[in-house]
């Protein structure tokens, strides 16, 4: 049965989890990654030391102060009385009140709300078993000893890490077969649906946007380049709250985060020139858009849309109208990665810049990053050929990809190397595991690389 | 999360989405359920044309037993020629829902339920079989009865995953439900152990009408000539044997019996997996607080030794 059934690909980031079944072309499930359990929010529950908030101690070490917790009291099925995804935040905010306002009065909270991925590395193992656990059963509905699990991880992941979840789904969950894969790779992978790229090259270079951060991520030949990888401190989230606080300086009705993203999602796009479009907009009063938001008691407010559709990706490209930490435009950045990597992968890197991830989706936003970085590059051929006297380059090609799977692009990669019929010999058997213990998730065999399919 | 849920959360999600009057999308989706069960959800013509497939593995026994028939009762009017290389197929046309929002979230759990509504032929098929035995020994007293009626239905094998199978047997004063379960694993076997001990020592402790549980490793007298029970060396294969009395078969409460019950394995292996899960988090814990103990146990004011740039060495104390 084993043979016939699909592979379950997971990637867990830091806001949401996208799971499913490989061989689909979306994920059966996509929700925060959140757990809520009982008891408070314990803040030592992600301080980095990977915890659980309240200490078990025996009390031979407490000196009987401590609490006492112990083997008899715990006969119970406490550790089972949890909600993870959706259902976390709706347990956690207790009812009736609308799940953007995140700290709701304590009195009504009986619930505590736990992240378990920070930075989308694991913090709180005990949190992501169960997290775990309950996906597998609760959501995909699947027996893991009859799948092979695809699961992604960051660049520059611990190989700690991968160890500890090793342990986890080959000890607790006996699962079939495991595959690990960097993220960034699959985003590679999941760019061969586009009619732009020819060859199914696993080199390239990944924009990597999300809510939290932004990453730039060279790869070649299927390896990560971890000495050149760049983070943006700007994503997703910092363009709605610039949304938001276009929105207060107008002193719009309604100019809560909700809204603002609502905006962000529907009406924001790149455009080509920043001034020209402030112009046009003055000559062609069609472009203020209106924007109807409706409250849940039924009361409905219009909110005017105005420069912030094209102003807000902006902060990308010109970083320092909403930052005044941060600077270097998002294509500097690129092609200051690309420069760092090694010389002779850097053409291959040039040509194929993927998007992926959610804050990618502006129109337009694609083509502004290409031109950009095209105008970057032939700034530097043209004065080196100047400085050469005389010698003539060939020139280099700069292509940005981006394609309709770009918002879950590493699933979507997952899904399609995972429904390959190579993959589960890949994959590392529970024997294996067995045999070599944990270390042995530290290596695997490159899964659509040269050789595969 | 203490009991399964019966129905495919997904099915159920996909479903609410698009009855609550969403743009028609198109759909194409595989997706699994417990038991090597495969659904495939698709908009093969039109988009407001869903087609939920079922692949099920022992589909031709379930037809035996009567799956046709409840599939039919359940889905009626829905029911449409399998897709091929599944079992089962279901149309459900967005423009033609019922008006109604409760009889529209009707629908969608009945929908999702189609794996257990599937699985529960058999189930039906003894409860009915026991309803007529009942109703055929009324008439004698025990001695007197002819063989078939003191003896039972016969034995309904379910091999619903490779070694495994359910066997579910009528009687006329109850009805016997055997699983046959394999572990791969030693440590699963031990926590199998546990948990089926806590079950056959449920009845005994405090809940009085809970049906009655038996664990061994050979066969139960039940199973023989049997076609396709092994006798086991090595205790690999357990048996475990759920006795249905009259109480749990009254016809109110079969559909709870049936789903509660179909779900046995997956309940099982579930709370083998979220113990093990348990003990991994205690041990994490205690790990951390050794540290923690390591850490303060180190000397505050540590002598070191330490060099000079020409070589020379000195001791300092403190810090």
């Amino acid at each position: 049965m084993a043979n016939q059934s699909p592979a379950v690909v997971m990637d867990n980031g830091t806001g949401f989890s996208k799971l499913g079944f490989a061989g689909n072309d979306s994920p059966s499930f996509v929700f925060p990654t959140a757990i809520a359990t009982k008891g408070p929010a314990g803040g030592s529950g992600g301080t980095g030391s990977g915890r659980p908030g309240v200490a078990n101690k025996p009390s031979f070490l407490t000196g009987g102060a401590g609490p006492t917790g112990h083997l008899s009291m715990k006969r119970g099925t406490e550790d089972l009385d949890f909600f993870i995804g959706d259902e976390a935040l709706a347990a956690s905010n207790g009812p009736g009140i609308a799940p953007d306002i995140l700290v709701p009065a304590p009195a009504l909270r009986c619930y505590g709300l736990h992240y378990p991925i920070r930075h989308g590395q694991v913090e709180n193992w005990d949190h992501m078993e169960r997290f775990w656990s309950n996906s597998i059963f609760k959501y995909l509905r699947v027996e893991p000893e009859d799948h092979h699990f695809l699961l992604t991880e960051p660049p520059l992941n611990p190989p700690e890490n991968r160890e500890n979840t090793a342990e986890i789904f080959f000890e607790s969950f006996n699962c079939a077969g495991l595959y690990i894969a960097v993220q960034a790779v699959l985003a590679l992978a999941a760019s061969w649906t586009s009619t732009k790229v020819t060859d199914r090259s696993l080199t390239g270079t990944v924009i990597d946007s999300g809510d939290g951060v932004t990453h730039v991520i060279p790869v070649a030949e299927g390896y990560v380049i971890g000495s050149s990888i760049k983070s943006i401190p700007i994503a997703g989230r910092d363009i709605t709250y610039f949304v938001q606080s276009l929105l207060r300086d107008r002193g719009e009705a309604d100019s809560s985060l909700k809204t603002a993203q609502e905006i962000k999602e529907e009406h924001c796009y790149v455009c080509p020139d920043i001034v020209k479009e402030f112009s046009r907009y003055d000559r062609d009063r069609s472009r203020f858009l209106k924007h109807l938001v409706s409250h849940p008691g039924g009361r409905q407010v219009t909110v005017d849309v105005g420069y912030e559709r094209f102003l807000a990706p902006e902060i990308f490209f010109n970083p320092e109208i909403y930052s005044s930490d941060f600077l270097t435009p998002l294509p500097v950045v690129v092609d200051g990665v690309i420069q760092s990597s090694p010389i002779d992968v850097r053409r291959g890197l040039y040509k194929n810049i993927v998007l992926s991830g959610g804050s990618t989706l502006y129109k337009d936003f694609g083509r502004r990053l290409q031109r950009d970085i095209k105008h970057l590059v032939d700034d530097r051929i043209r004065a080196s050929e100047a400085r050469s006297g005389g010698a003539r380059s060939g020139g280099l090609e700069v292509q940005v990809i981006s394609h309709k799977r770009q918002r879950h692009g590493p699933w979507f990669g997952g899904s399609l190397l995972g429904q390959t019929p190579e993959f589960k010999s890949y994959c590392h058997t529970k024997a294996e595991y067995q045999e070599y213990g944990p270390s042995i998730v530290r290596r695997f065999a490159l899964l659509g690389g040269p050789g595969g399919s | 999360m203490l009991l399964l849920d019966y129905q495919n959360v997904l099915i159920q999600s996909v479903l609410t989405e698009r009855f609550s009057g969403a743009p028609p999308a198109h759909i194409d989706q595989t997706v699994s359920d417990f038991d090597g069960v495969t659904f495939h959800i698709s908009t093969p013509e039109t988009k407001t044309q869903i087609l939920i497939s079922l692949q099920i593995r022992c589909f031709k026994e379930l037809v035996q037993y009567g799956a046709e028939d409840v599939l039919q009762r359940e889905y009626g009017q829905y029911v449409v020629p399998p897709e091929t290389g599944y079992n089962f197929s279901i149309l459900v046309d967005l423009e033609n829902l019922p008006a109604d929002k409760e009889e529209r979230d009707e629908l969608i759990k009945k929908i999702s339920l189609l794996k257990r509504n599937a699985m529960a032929a058999p189930f039906e098929h003894a409860y009915s079989e026991h309803y007529k035995l009942k109703e055929a020994a009324s008439k004698y007293t025990s001695e007197e009865a002819p063989q078939g009626v003191r003896e039972g239905g016969e034995v309904m094998a379910i091999h619903y995953r490779d070694e495994e199978a359910i066997y579910v047997k009528a009687s006329h004063d109850r009805v016997t439900v055997i699983f046959s379960t394999i572990f791969r694993e030693e440590t699963d076997r031990v926590f199998g152990k546990v948990f089926i001990q806590e079950f056959v020592d449920a009845r005994r402790r405090a809940i009085q009408n809970a049906p009655q549980v038996l664990f061994r490793n050979d066969p139960p007298l039940e199973l023989q000539r049997v076609p396709g029970v092994r006798e086991t060396s090595g205790g690999e294969v357990g048996y475990v044997t759920f006795v249905l009395f009259p109480r749990h078969l009254t016809p109110q409460r079969m559909p709870d019996v049936i789903s509660h019950i179909q779900t046995f394995r997956d309940y099982f292996h579930y709370h083998i997996k979220a113990s093990k899960a348990y003990i991994h988090s205690r041990m994490r814990r205690r790990t951390a607080d050794f540290l923690q103990v390591l850490r303060r146990a180190r000397p505050e004011n540590e002598e070191k030794e330490r060099k000079t740039a020409s070589g020379r060495t000195f001791r300092v104390q403190g810090a």
